[in-house]
């Protein structure tokens, strides 16, 4: 029997965190990420749906909030066409923050030759990177010529879903290859922070909300074999040298799959061989291979038609 | 000319024209280029890959030395040393490297804010050389800033330029195609226009 989890930010104090913790473990929910600063710790996780109400009345007694967080468990390439000052830091930086807020992870992708009109390009490396997403969103510029006309072929062999933000107010229909385009996010060299950028802002993490949404409802016709927050708390519990590293987000959750912060060459022989109480083992359910960032390890999850079986 | 008395951008989409409005400024603001600038026209043309770009700028300061900004007094009493007494502190960062290059940071002393001090063993010979040497020359870094904005603002991908740095006049150009004679005569059309057509004192 499988339940439904839905995500969950907690934000409160430190003391006495541990009572939810513990609550969590008890309901049988997953723990995503904990972040602690100073006296205060942000929890993103994934709580059964039924007993999502315990949890709420919990947080409310330790005076700490819950809210939604509808990007958890979400990995998001925000790819900017270079690294250059006119991309960076913003908008690219305040786009990859803001996406963040509702429980993403973002990692930044500058092309190496991803500016202009007619020369630009991206490599093979760059678009299996993007590959390894969940979302990828596209930050491009004010001119709506380009954005309808010629930065579109940045999208060849992107397979993941794509979200394009630029200045002008374009209908999706009109870039070509977008899933979703958000307007009012062009290029600036100062920080997003007045009202119209920051509603440009929400408007795109509704945007990918959706689309995540629609990602989550294709993957429940087909159920992966396994959920990847189980993984996950495996991988916790069976490799104690997760722990030890100092990445940011040491075990990253993707809608299908994760991303291990741990050196292939030594650590994919123990994640072939990770072993769940069913008596299965993580070869079994799914793909294991090299990321194309840095040495870390992949796990894409394999559905249920594939596998046979759902544990 | 006041600061800024001409500020036009000129684009064939109004909201496009906005946005470049503020990049403009923002880079302008993020350089201190502002009151440097007297008039300033740019022209986009994304479907031709074309930015054009024509600035007035206003007075420029002459060469900085020594002198224009301390009193040099050389000393031989019991110590031999020049003394460099600040009067405008605003070129003091360009000085003291100058200094340092030229004899060492073992050398000189900052007894206070406003008080540089060189040992050297020839104070006199010292003193004059001191005197007369440039610290600064804002027309230099001005022109290095300029290059510096007109590379910022322009849309990234427009790698082949052209640019023109005489007097007050300063004319940009950038593309993505091999640069046209015309474009640059257009840019040049723009500077006359704006050396005619805006306040003059």
């Amino acid at each position: 029997m499988t339940s439904i989890f839905l995500p969950y930010l907690y934000t409160g104090g430190v003391h006495k965190h541990g009572l939810i913790l513990e609550l969590l473990e008890d309901l049988g929910g997953y723990i995503i990420q904990k972040v602690v600063t100073g006296t205060e710790v942000n929890l993103i996780m994934l709580i059964p749906e039924k007993d999502v109400h315990l949890v709420k009345e919990l947080s409310k007694e330790l005076l700490g909030v819950l809210l939604e967080a509808p990007l958890t468990g979400v990995e998001i390439a925000v790819v900017s066409p270079t690294l250059a000052s006119h991309h960076l830091p913003h908008s690219a930086c305040d786009v990859a923050e803001y996406l963040r807020h509702p429980g993403a992870n973002t990692n930044m992708i500058g092309l190496a030759r991803g500016m202009g009109r007619r020369v630009s390009l991206s490599m093979d490396y760059e678009r299996k990177l993007i590959n390894e997403h969940d979302i990828a969103v596209f930050t491009f510029g004010s001119f709506s010529d380009c954005i309808i006309n010629k930065k579109p072929k940045l999208f060849e062999g992107i397979e993941i879903p794509i979200v394009v933000t630029g200045g002008p107010e374009l209908k999706t229909e009109d870039v070509p290859g977008a899933d979703i385009y958000v307007g009012g996010i062009g290029r600036v060299s100062h920080r997003l922070r007045k009202k119209e950028e920051t509603d440009a802002l929400d408007n795109l993490n509704e945007g990918v909300a959706k689309v995540v949404d629609r990602v989550r409802k294709q993957l429940a016709k087909d159920q992966l074999a396994v959920l990847p927050a189980r993984v996950m708390k495996e991988i916790e519990d069976q490799i104690p040298e997760i722990n030890r590293v100092l990445s940011p987000a040491p075990i990253t959750m993707q809608l299908n799959g994760l991303r291990v912060k741990l050196p292939y060459d030594e650590y994919h022989e123990r994640f072939e061989n990770l072993e769940f109480d069913e008596g299965v083992v993580l070869s079994e359910l799914a793909n294991i291979s090299r990321s194309k960032m840095k040495n870390y390890i992949l796990i894409k999850i394999k559905s249920k038609s594939d596998v046979g079986f759902a544990i | 000319m006041d600061a800024l008395e001409t500020f036009i951008v000129e684009s064939a989409i109004d909201s496009e024209t906005a946005f470049y409005r503020q990049i403009i400024e923002d880079n302008l603001s993020s350089l201190k280029l502002g009151p440097a600038i007297g008039r300033i026209k740019v022209v986009l043309r994304p479907e031709d890959s074309l930015f054009q770009m024509a600035i007035i700028l206003r007075d420029i300061g002459s060469k900085v030395t020594t002198l224009d900004m301390a009193d040099v007094e050389a000393r031989t009493g019991a110590s031999h040393e020049v003394v460099i007494s600040i009067k405008k502190e605003r070129y003091i960062p360009e000085l003291l490297k100058k200094l340092w290059d030229r004899h060492g940071k073992a050398n000189i002393r900052q007894p206070d804010r406003w008080t540089v001090a060189v040992d050297s063993d020839n104070p006199q010979e010292e003193a004059e050389f001191i005197e007369k040497m440039i610290v600064a020359d804002p027309r230099r870094t001005l022109h290095e800033d300029l290059v510096d904005f007109a590379i910022r603002a322009t849309p990234e991908g427009f790698r082949v330029r052209y640019h023109l740095f005489k007097g007050k006049r300063f004319v940009f150009v950038a593309s993505e195609e091999a640069m046209k004679k015309e474009w640059i005569e257009e840019a040049g059309a723009m500077l006359d226009e704006l050396l005619t057509g805006g306040k003059t004192k």
